[in-house]
């Protein structure tokens, strides 16, 4: 009976070698050491024995059970080592997960409001399709007053007219809308979208976002002003950058100003991205005109405040290094896969 | 507009480097676009001398100029013939560098010699565009008669030019004076006025003109001048010259001199030949019903009752501030001049200008309002240089008419405004310095600051005004950097709402790229998401008009599919058209993101064949009467046909479960409860049939989603199935659970049973499902479909739907009696209500 023991075992053995993986070994083990493997049915079949061989039997089943199972582990440990060294070439791609993306301009507006929230600028909007009078009257740009020119406008069929209806050339009328509701203090920046009826070409488009800032109370100056886009600049685009700000003109903000910074591809030395001059042209701003906050009922004797416009593609593609306006509102995934 | 820079030197006394003075005017708001440097490209352009000139033995419209440089004779092709034998000419060598004349954007091309039509050009005349001196291309530039031949033309001609950014608020810029009274403030020099001094010489020609202004509203003032023995010829080099670089054609002494003066001190004038004006009377006014006028482009134009006109006894004779008449015009045979120089209300000179598509150097002058007492210096400059240049001998005022002159009023500020505005303690000195320098005139010995400002600056007017002028001439750049202290603000009116960043993000992370779109579309484009054969290709209205959506929305759709027209997909609202556009396709405002989406998954299917999942978050814009446009925001979002699955190169193909997966997690994450929401089958034009359903919730429609239909997706020339995706943002905000509140889960082990159930074919699984549901509770943790059957093993009118379900209790492990007892109920329930059989017991038993 030893014999068919030892039968059992070599035969085990000699599978046991061939067991090449976790799988292959539970079969094996179910096969050979299961309840239902021929050396558990020969352990349970001793009853059946004469009772001088059933010492012997039991032993050699019980020694033979030990060695496979020990056997079973060697194997289980040469098969880890085995697989340690296996090769998996690590440098295969993985199975393509894919993420969608936010569109660059998406991500610049989420930048600009990031940078404005701690100084307690609070993000508004406003309706792109607006009456003449935000767009204009309240900004004190009249009708028929040369400053028009500086805004090409789409104008909206109407059939009453209650007012004339046209896509706003600017954020700005949300500074009327914004301050007719609510008393001062104000702060608030104004993401969106606005329209100029304007051929389009690399750095003109028809559409286009723009982020106006508005702060007003009693005592905030134009050294505020600068001091903002200073900090907005160099939350921007680095802590080197330097900001200045040169007299300009807009109709609703006296004293007006143009905003450059020190150019962040040679820091000022001069290329291709500032045009050789070191300074880069941001953004348009000012102290809110008196008639702007009068036309809103703000006291322009108390109230006083500075406001700020700046295209949202203008600082996406000095920050992502894009060259043609256009390509943002292309929507090519090539394009759009490589942001965010 | 651009200015000399000697000229500009010379009013300004200044002695300052080109780059320097252009810097410094920059930053006190004179802002130069740009220094050209009229001679930087001209090495070899050199002055030549017409010597003969051939006919094109091939081109009636070109001639062939042979030119001397004194070292060679060169034959060369052009086109221009405003030349004759014995000109002097800017002769450009092959290889010169000139400014193509037609070329939209300006760029430097290099001059090669060329054959045209057959005949070899071996070099070029040049026009005053293409030598960088301004827009005239009408004929070639002629030099004055002393220019040397041979000599290079940067030693006849080169002088800086700076090109300003026009302004609105400053009509004073306008001017070669004005920008010189900035310079010399800048830079602490003394202005070199040109205006002579006035000379008692009314009446001295014995000459009358009666004058009369019949709306001092709409021309302040009127100002004229005779001239006698006018010589009308071609004016001096140098003065041709000025012109010429300040980009103006000269034509000849007379109408150079104006313009001239138009240059340096920004005021228009104009002049009449005195003989053909009748009655001896200029009047100012308004045009009568039936006037008409012939104006010096050769054009005639009948006159609206809101054309401010020049007339004389009889009847118009010119637009005032806009154009001449003909009839009156100053030709070779004009004797005596009358010299205007008026005030005209900038409105009416602007409104006017428009109208007539007719803006001119002068026209732009006037809009920005002149002041009154500029007429009467201008007319003495002009009559001054007329008298210097030989072309005649005048009046410095003949008559005037200034029926309400005013002076500009002074403006109180307390000093301390200043600081209060820039945040700079400005010291007093420098302060009266400084608007000194400005020619304000000032009064402090009150305390308060009374500013004065000089005659050609009214648009000074508020403290305001008064604290930029400060600020800018002592320098923006002396003011400090600081952040603004102060109260915080409250919520502000029509804040932006934070979910829709989530919103943004949820579909980023679903695998969607955002696209930013136009919102200008045209109809065509939006019909295309209706097969044609269902609308009536109507031009006019490609949309369909009001009775073909009655009809669609009775036979093409059922209640969800009106549901989405109404929200989702309004191509049946008449849009918002612009009453002027870029081109037709961009003609109107959109009612759908959809088509633009569909167009931009045309573009990008292009080059690529899988993971095509964009979408757009920009709102729609809805007509309203009355009142402006609603502008709800809509997410749209498109899928291609093929999604990367599983290994390296697999793929699955997207089918209305893909997409119904997406709609789940999104509608979940933006808030709304999964097992609150309704689902429907869609039926509209746009989708394929019965491959479009719609979310509901509360009878209300969230999103809608399925194929795009066959004959859409062929309009938008896709070849493969498109999906679309629409969710009506401001619907799933008002189901928005806002903040969500924590479940607590069992920590003890669940009991799982899996179940098979056959029901018919038609029966919604929802209604399984929620079966389930009901007789679940309370111990039912989790419901789970996983598989779907219709075959062989079960009647052909059924399908078989599989689930794991999960049991558990809050606080014990429950026994395999209670989960029997459990599962009981749902398998009752579901043959009871549903007449569902259930499938034999499934091989997936009881394992844990
Ligand atoms: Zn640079």
């Amino acid at each position: 009976m030893n014999t068919r023991i030892d039968e059992l075992l070599a035969a085990a053995q000699a599978e046991l070698a061939q067991a090449n993986s976790d799988g292959e070994l539970e079969a094996w083990r179910v096969a050979h050491l299961g309840r239902r493997s021929s050396l558990t049915l020969a352990l349970r079949s001793i009853g059946q024995l004469p009772p001088e061989q059933r010492r012997a039997m039991g032993q050699a089943a019980n020694a033979a059970r030990r060695t496979l199972e020990a056997d079973l582990d060697a194997r289980r440990q040469t098969l880890r080592r085995r697989t340690a060294h296996a090769h998996v070439d690590v440098t295969m791609p993985g199975y393509p997960v894919r993420l969608g993306r936010l569109h660059p301009l998406t991500l610049t507006l989420r930048d600009i409001r990031r940078v404005f929230a701690p100084l307690g600028f609070r993000a508004v909007s406003g309706p792109e399709v607006e009456w003449d009078r935000y767009n204009f009257e309240l900004l004190n740009i009249p009708a028929h007053h040369p400053a028009r020119d500086m805004w090409d406008t789409f104008h909206v069929q109407q059939d009453a007219r209650p007012g004339d209806l046209l896509l706003r050339t600017h954020t700005s009328p949300v500074q009327a809308r914004v301050m007719e509701q609510v008393p001062p203090p104000v702060r608030v920046i104004v993401p969106g979208k606005v329209y100029r009826y304007e051929n389009r070409d690399a750095s003109h488009e028809a559409e286009f976002m723009q982020v106006e800032g508005l702060a007003v109370d009693e005592r905030i100056t134009m050294a505020d002003l600068r001091g903002t886009l200073t900090y907005f600049v160099r939350a921007m685009f680095g802590p080197d950058r330097d900001l200045r700000i040169r007299a300009s003109y807009f109709p609703f903000t006296e004293p007006s100003a143009e905003a450059e910074m020190s150019c962040h591809a040679c820091n000022g030395s001069g290329c291709p991205v500032c045009g050789g001059s070191g300074w880069i042209e941001i953004l348009g701003a000012g102290m809110v005109h008196p008639k702007v906050l009068a036309d809103v009922g703000y006291d322009p004797d108390t109230y006083q405040g500075f406001a700020f416009g700046m295209g949202v593609e203008r600082i996406a593609m000095l920050k992502y290094g894009v060259t043609d306006i256009r390509s943002f509102y292309r929507n090519d995934l090539r394009f759009l896969r490589q942001f965010g | 507009m651009r200015v000399p820079f000697q000229w500009l030197c010379e009013l300004a006394g200044l002695s300052a480097p080109v780059d320097e003075v252009a810097r410094r005017l920059t930053n006190a708001g004179f802002e130069v676009a740009a220094v050209h440097h009229a001679g930087e490209h001209w090495e070899r352009v050199v002055v030549g001398q017409v010597v003969r000139i051939d006919p094109h033995p091939n081109a009636d419209r070109l001639n062939l100029p042979t030119v001397t440089t004194g070292e060679a004779e060169l034959q060369v092709v052009c086109g221009a013939w405003n030349f004759e034998m014995g000109d002097k000419i800017a002769f450009a060598h092959s290889g010169a560098r000139l400014w193509n004349a037609y070329a939209t954007e300006p760029r430097l091309e290099e001059l090669k010699p060329t054959k045209i039509r057959g005949v070899l050009s071996r070099g070029m005349l040049c026009s005053p565009r293409e030598l960088g001196l301004g827009d005239d291309h009408q004929g070639i530039l002629i030099l004055d008669p002393s220019a040397p031949v041979g000599r290079p033309l940067i030693e006849v001609l080169g002088d800086p030019v700076l090109e300003f950014e026009l302004k609105a608020n400053r009509p004073d810029a306008l001017s070669v004076l004005g920008v010189a009274r900035e310079a010399a403030a800048l830079f602490g020099t003394e202005v070199h006025s040109p205006i002579p001094d006035p000379r008692p010489s009314a009446g001295a020609l014995g000459m009358t003109v009666d004058l009369r202004i019949h709306d001092p509203a709409l021309c302040a003032r009127y100002s004229a001048a005779f001239v006698t023995g006018v010589s009308v010829t071609e004016s001096p080099s140098w003065l041709r010259t000025r012109l010429e670089q300040a980009g103006m054609r000269p034509i000849n002494t007379i109408v150079d001199a104006t313009n001239y003066v138009m240059l340096e001190l920004g005021q228009p004038l104009h002049a009449f030949d005195w003989d053909t004006i009748r009655g001896g009377a200029i009047g100012v006014r308004p045009a009568r019903p039936g006037e008409r006028l012939t104006t010096l482009d050769g054009q005639d134009r009948a006159l609206t009752a809101d054309t401010l006109c020049i007339v004389d006894a009889e009847g118009p004779v010119a637009l005032a501030g806009v154009m001449g008449g003909q009839t009156t015009e100053v030709t070779s045979a004009t004797t005596t001049v009358l010299l205007e120089s008026a005030t005209f209300d900038p409105v009416s000179i602007r409104r006017a200008a428009q109208r007539l598509t007719l803006r001119s150097e002068a026209s732009r002058r006037f809009e920005k309002g002149l002041p009154p007492e500029l007429t009467e210096l201008a007319l003495r400059r002009c009559v001054q240089l007329i008298e210097s240049i030989g072309a005649g001998r005048g009046e410095f005022l003949s008559a005037d008419a200034w029926p309400a002159p005013s002076a500009p009023q002074p403006v109180t500020l307390a000093f301390d405004r200043i600081e209060r505005l820039t945040g700079l303690a400005y010291d007093r000195a420098e302060v009266r310095r400084a608007l000194a320098a400005l020619a304000f005139t000032l009064d402090d010995s009150g305390g308060e600051l009374r500013v004065t400002p000089p005659f050609w600056r009214r648009d000074v007017t508020t403290p305001a005004d008064v604290v930029e002028e400060v600020a800018r001439l002592l320098g923006y750049d002396r003011i400090p950097n600081t952040l603004p202290m102060g109260r915080v603000t409250g919520v502000m009116p029509g804040e932006v709402d934070p979910r829709d960043d989530d919103l943004r993000d949820v579909m980023a992370g679903l695998g969607f790229c955002e696209c930013v779109t136009y919102a200008l579309t045209n109809e065509t484009r939006m019909a295309r998401l209706i097969p044609p054969d269902l609308l009536d290709a109507d031009p006019e209205a490609p949309l369909g008009g009001a009775a073909a959506w009655d009809e669609l929305r009775r036979s093409a759709m059922n209640e969800a599919g009106r549901a989405l027209a109404e929200r989702l997909l309004p191509l049946h609202r008449a849009p918002l058209r612009l009453r002027n556009h870029l081109s037709s396709d961009e003609s109107t405002l959109r009612l759908t993101g959809l088509s633009t989406m569909l167009e931009t998954l045309r573009a990008n299917r292009r080059h690529a064949d899988r993971d095509l999942m964009l979408f757009d978050y920009q709102p729609i814009f809805l007509r309203r009467e009355d009142d402006l446009p609603d502008e709800p925001i809509l997410l749209t979002a498109v899928l291609g046909a093929r999604l990367s699955s599983g290994r390296w190169d697999e793929t699955r193909t997207v089918d209305l479960h893909v997409v119904r997966g997406i709609v789940d997690e999104l509608l979940t994450r933006a808030g709304v409860d999964p097992l609150a929401m309704g689902c429907q089958n869609v039926r509209h034009p746009t989708f394929a049939p019965g491959q479009a359903a719609g979310v509901t919730r509360a009878d209300r429609l969230l999103a809608a989603y399925g194929q795009i239909a066959p004959q859409v997706a062929a309009a938008f020339d896709l070849d493969e199935p498109a999906w679309a995706l629409l969710v009506d943002v401001e619907a799933v905000r008002a189901f928005d659970t806002d903040t969500a509140q924590f479940q607590p889960w069992s920590d003890y082990p669940a009991a799982r049973r899996d179940l098979a159930v056959v029901v018919d074919a038609d029966t919604p699984q929802a209604d399984v499902l929620d079966t389930i549901h009901r007789a679940g509770r309370p111990l039912l943790a989790s419901v789970r479909l996983f598989d779907e059957y219709r075959g062989e093993q079960i009647p052909p009118n059924k399908r078989s739907l599989a689930y794991t379900l999960s049991y558990a209790a809050p606080n014990r492990t429950l026994t395999d009696k209670e989960a029997d007892r459990s599962h009981n109920k749902v398998t009752r329930a579901l043959q009871h209500r549903l007449g569902a059989e259930l499938r034999g017991p499934s091989g997936h038993g009881d394992t844990q």
